[in-house]
């Protein structure tokens, strides 16, 4: 990363981070351009696949680097001083990044992607005092996984149309539900759930926003199965559990904002960089060593196809240098970032059929050679890259209205009573 | 360096550099001048017009806005400036499919004099570039159309040592070719592929202007018969200058198809907020929304190419590498306004499908701008070979 100086102390926190890293990790031997190919596990993973213990493991791992992190002023660079934070930009952030990626450090995604990453930043807009105390410094420590309690299988797409209901009790709120697609609940401690608290108003004038305990009476975590074949998602079910008011976010009737930002964050992180073996794989190198292993490095046709794949990774990089560029210089990412997620969804998915193309049929079946049957792994994770985080339909529709500003289609269900909608699942009235 | 050419020099040391503020101040310049001088209406006359351009707006181009003389050495009456400079200019260009020299000379030919170090054809050729009373133009009759001469594959012969030459055969395809002052020609010397200079008025120098798919980039043969020609650069060096040349002009190209491409996304964006069918905008349907929001990414995927590009070629720091950086960008943004020249006539329906609306102007400019150097069989193999494959 460049540490040019630009008056923000930039050359002065990079030397100390690159101290910090030095003591605390070991750099990487090989940079990540090199292939070994035919060397190693034979695995491209996309959705961890591990066995409990395994993964048990590598969240304690985690939660020990966060702690470590959080200890020497890197585990959230950008929040305020009193909740833990260091009170640095996003800059910052992005330079401790690029430094730690040159290091052999355990992967923190179980606490970042959704918990620091989202829900972190919503506790932070709207929580009160108390909530910001009690459980940010917690969170950002690595003590605390959270996670986002908010599709449901009635409401995909039209989050607005959740059905989870909230009601008064007491001092405090009884939830009743079903949550679905929750990464990372096994782990969690704690979760952000959207509850319609008002079925009479219009959809996104009843919803209210609440932590829930994750451990407290009611609250069912069901690993559920994806197509790939292991269960990184959950099933939340929320029977009667008790919410005390304290552990609101925001106004009664005022959840639809706080789930505002909360996605605006999750746009944020998603479609980044093509890091991790997946992104590895379908990479230009990897792909070369494919084509030479398998005796196709002079075949036109699968040139051809690589050249196509590599000019549209090259220039999806290209576009997040121009995004980190317009950064810097102080603009803040609009709805033009659904573009990076779309292409970094849509590369993926081509490099694992152009791999699987290359293989041939020994993707078929497990025939014990390196480097054939592993690419299955990616090829049955692909699909969700074009659903999770919001549907390819759903950018396409954010860009063409705020980016382009093509009109809204008419709306048929944002002024009457959420109780009179045509809801799936639930016989018409 | 022989002492036939002595060394230019050089200017890529002194490269000024325009800031953000500045390239945002040169956009709206060109912009302006355009909207006033190059309408559509202005745009089909040139088009309409003997030698395909308008000779006052490329005067008051070169007078009033100084652009031939941005990107060149000022020791030779440039300003200087890169291509990240160059780019923003050709991009408005490109957006109003402006008919005239400008890329002939100035990304063509100009950079073709610089890359060859000839401090003598430098000087004869530039100040008069930087000016705008020269025009010019560069051909690499390569059999293959690629722009990637080699020793017994070009249309041309040169016989003779030394400075002077004489050219025999024939180049088909010359940007600008029909109007060019002075026509710079790869031809097959004694120590291969070799740089010329061609005046457009020596004897045995006959051109033909040809029909063009894009109305509003004129091309010409030009047939050489015993042409004298003089050298430029040194003997049989001829194909590391075209290198430098198709780095170049691929990101120039790629700045004004990302030019042509965004004019199309908001001709078919304000269409589709405008015509109602079913009693609604039809860029209300997701259809045509989503249609729209494609061509919104690819736009935005290739500007950010081309702009990668211009700062790679002009070796701006923690850039990539210049030759990959140009052939993604090159690819990417061919691609790019192909797609979107088409989905533009597909949003508009019928009435894109007319002769009187301009869709067709960027459809036929979109094509023909993707095969000028060779095609995708060309530009997709030349990627995966500069990026080691």
């Amino acid at each position: 990363m460049p540490s040019e100086p630009d008056g923000s102390g930039m050359d002065q926190f990079v030397a100390e981070a690159r101290a910090f890293l030095d003591e605390h990790a070991t750099r990487r031997a090989h940079t990540s351009d090199e292939v070994a190919w035919g060397e190693g596990e034979d695995r491209i993973t996309y959705f961890s696949t591990d066995p409990p213990e395994v993964e048990a493991a590598k969240v304690a791992a985690a939660k020990a680097w966060q702690k470590v992190r959080y200890d020497n002023g890197f585990g959230w660079i950008t929040g305020p001083p009193e909740f833990g934070g260091r009170g640095l930009s996003t800059l910052h952030d992005l330079v401790y990044d690029g430094l730690e990626a040159e290091y052999d450090v355990p992967d923190t995604g179980v606490l970042s992607l959704i918990g620091l990453g989202m829900i972190g930043p919503t506790i932070l807009a709207h929580g009160t005092e108390g909530l910001k105390r009690h459980y940010l410094p917690a969170m950002y420590a690595g003590d605390v996984i959270a996670c986002q309690l908010f599709s449901e299988p009635g409401a995909g797409s039209d989050l607005a149309g959740l059905a989870t209901r909230a009601v008064r009790d007491g001092d405090g709120w009884l939830l009743n539900g079903q949550k679905v697609w929750t990464s990372v609940a096994h782990h969690a401690a704690i979760g952000l759930a959207l509850c319609r608290t008002d079925p009479d108003k219009p959809k996104h004038k009843g919803i209210t926003a609440f932590l829930v305990d994750m451990s407290a009476p009611g609250v069912d975590v069901r690993p559920l199965r994806q197509m790939s074949g292991g269960a990184e998602f959950n099933e939340v079910f929320l029977t009667d559990v008790h919410v005390p008011d304290d552990h609101r976010l925001g106004p009664v009737d005022g959840g639809w904002g706080v789930a505002l930002t909360t996605l605006m964050n999750e746009r944020a992180s998603v479609g980044g960089e093509g890091a991790g073996a997946a992104g590895r794989a379908v990479a230009l190198p990897f792909l070369t060593e494919l084509l030479r292993a398998n005796g196709r490095l002079d075949d036109a046709a699968a040139r051809r196809r690589l050249a196509e794949l590599y000019a549209d990774q090259a220039a999806t990089e290209y576009l997040n240098h121009q995004a980190l560029r317009r950064f810097r210089a102080g603009e803040q990412p609009g709805p033009e970032a659904s573009v990076s997620k779309i292409m970094y969804g849509q590369n993926l998915t081509r490099g694992a059929h152009f791999a699987a193309e290359i293989v041939g049929p020994r993707l078929i079946a497990d025939t014990g050679e390196w480097g054939t049957f592993s690419w299955t792994e990616l090829l049955l994770a692909t699909p969700a890259l074009r659903i999770l985080g919001g549907t390819e339909e759903i950018m396409k529709n954010i860009l063409a209205e705020r980016v382009l500003g093509l009109p809204k289609e008419p709306s048929i269900d944002t002024k009457s009573p959420f109780r009179e909608l045509r809801r799936s699942g639930r016989a018409e009235a | 360096m022989s002492t036939s050419t002595a060394a230019m020099a050089d200017a890529d040391t002194t490269r000024a550099e325009a800031s953000d503020a500045e390239l945002t101040e040169l956009r709206t310049a060109v912009r302006d001048f355009l909207a006033s001088k190059a309408d559509e209406a202005a745009v089909r006359a040139a088009v309409d017009s003997e030698r395909g351009y308008d000779d006052k707006v490329w005067a008051q181009i070169a007078a009033e806005l100084g652009l031939p003389a941005l990107a060149l050495p000022t020791a030779y009456g440039g300003d200087g400036y890169g291509v990240v400079e160059l780019s923003v200019v050709i991009g408005e260009m490109g957006r109003v499919l402006l008919p005239s020299p400008f890329f002939s000379t100035v990304v063509l030919a100009a950079t073709a004099i610089v890359a060859s170090g000839d401090a003598g054809a430098a000087e004869r050729l530039l100040p008069g570039i930087a000016a705008g009373t020269t025009t010019a133009t560069l051909t690499v009759p390569d059999r293959a159309g690629s722009w990637e001469p080699a020793a017994g594959t070009l249309g041309i012969h040169a016989t003779g040592s030394g400075a002077e030459a004489v050219l025999e055969g024939s180049a088909p395809l010359v940007v600008e070719g029909g109007t060019a002052h002075v026509v710079l020609v790869v031809a097959d010397g004694p120590g291969g592929p070799t740089l010329y200079e061609v005046d457009a008025t020596a004897t045995g120098f006959a051109r033909t202007t040809l029909r063009t798919l894009d109305l509003t980039r004129r091309v010409a043969r030009i047939d050489f018969s015993a042409a004298p020609a003089r050298l430029v650069g040194e003997p049989g060096a001829a194909a590391s200058v075209v290198a430098r040349v198709l780095d170049v002009a691929t990101t120039a190209l790629a700045a004004e198809q990302v030019g042509g491409a965004r004019a199309c996304l908001q001709m078919a964006t304000a269409y589709a907020k405008e015509r109602m069918q079913f009693g609604r905008p039809i860029g209300s349907f997701q259809a045509v929304k989503h249609k729209c929001a494609d061509m919104l990414a690819r736009v935005q995927v290739a500007d950010a190419a081309a702009t990668e590009a211009a700062r790679a070629v002009d070796g701006v720091p923690g850039s990539p590498d210049p030759g990959v950086a140009a052939a993604v960008a090159h690819a990417v943004c061919s691609e790019a306004f192909m797609a979107v020249a088409a989905e533009n006539i597909q949003v508009h329906g019928g009435i894109g499908f007319t002769w009187e609306h301009p869709a067709h102007l960027y459809y036929r400019r979109a094509k023909a701008s993707q095969l000028l150097f060779g095609g995708p069989a060309v530009y997709y193999e030349r990627l995966l070979r500069r990026a080691g494959v």
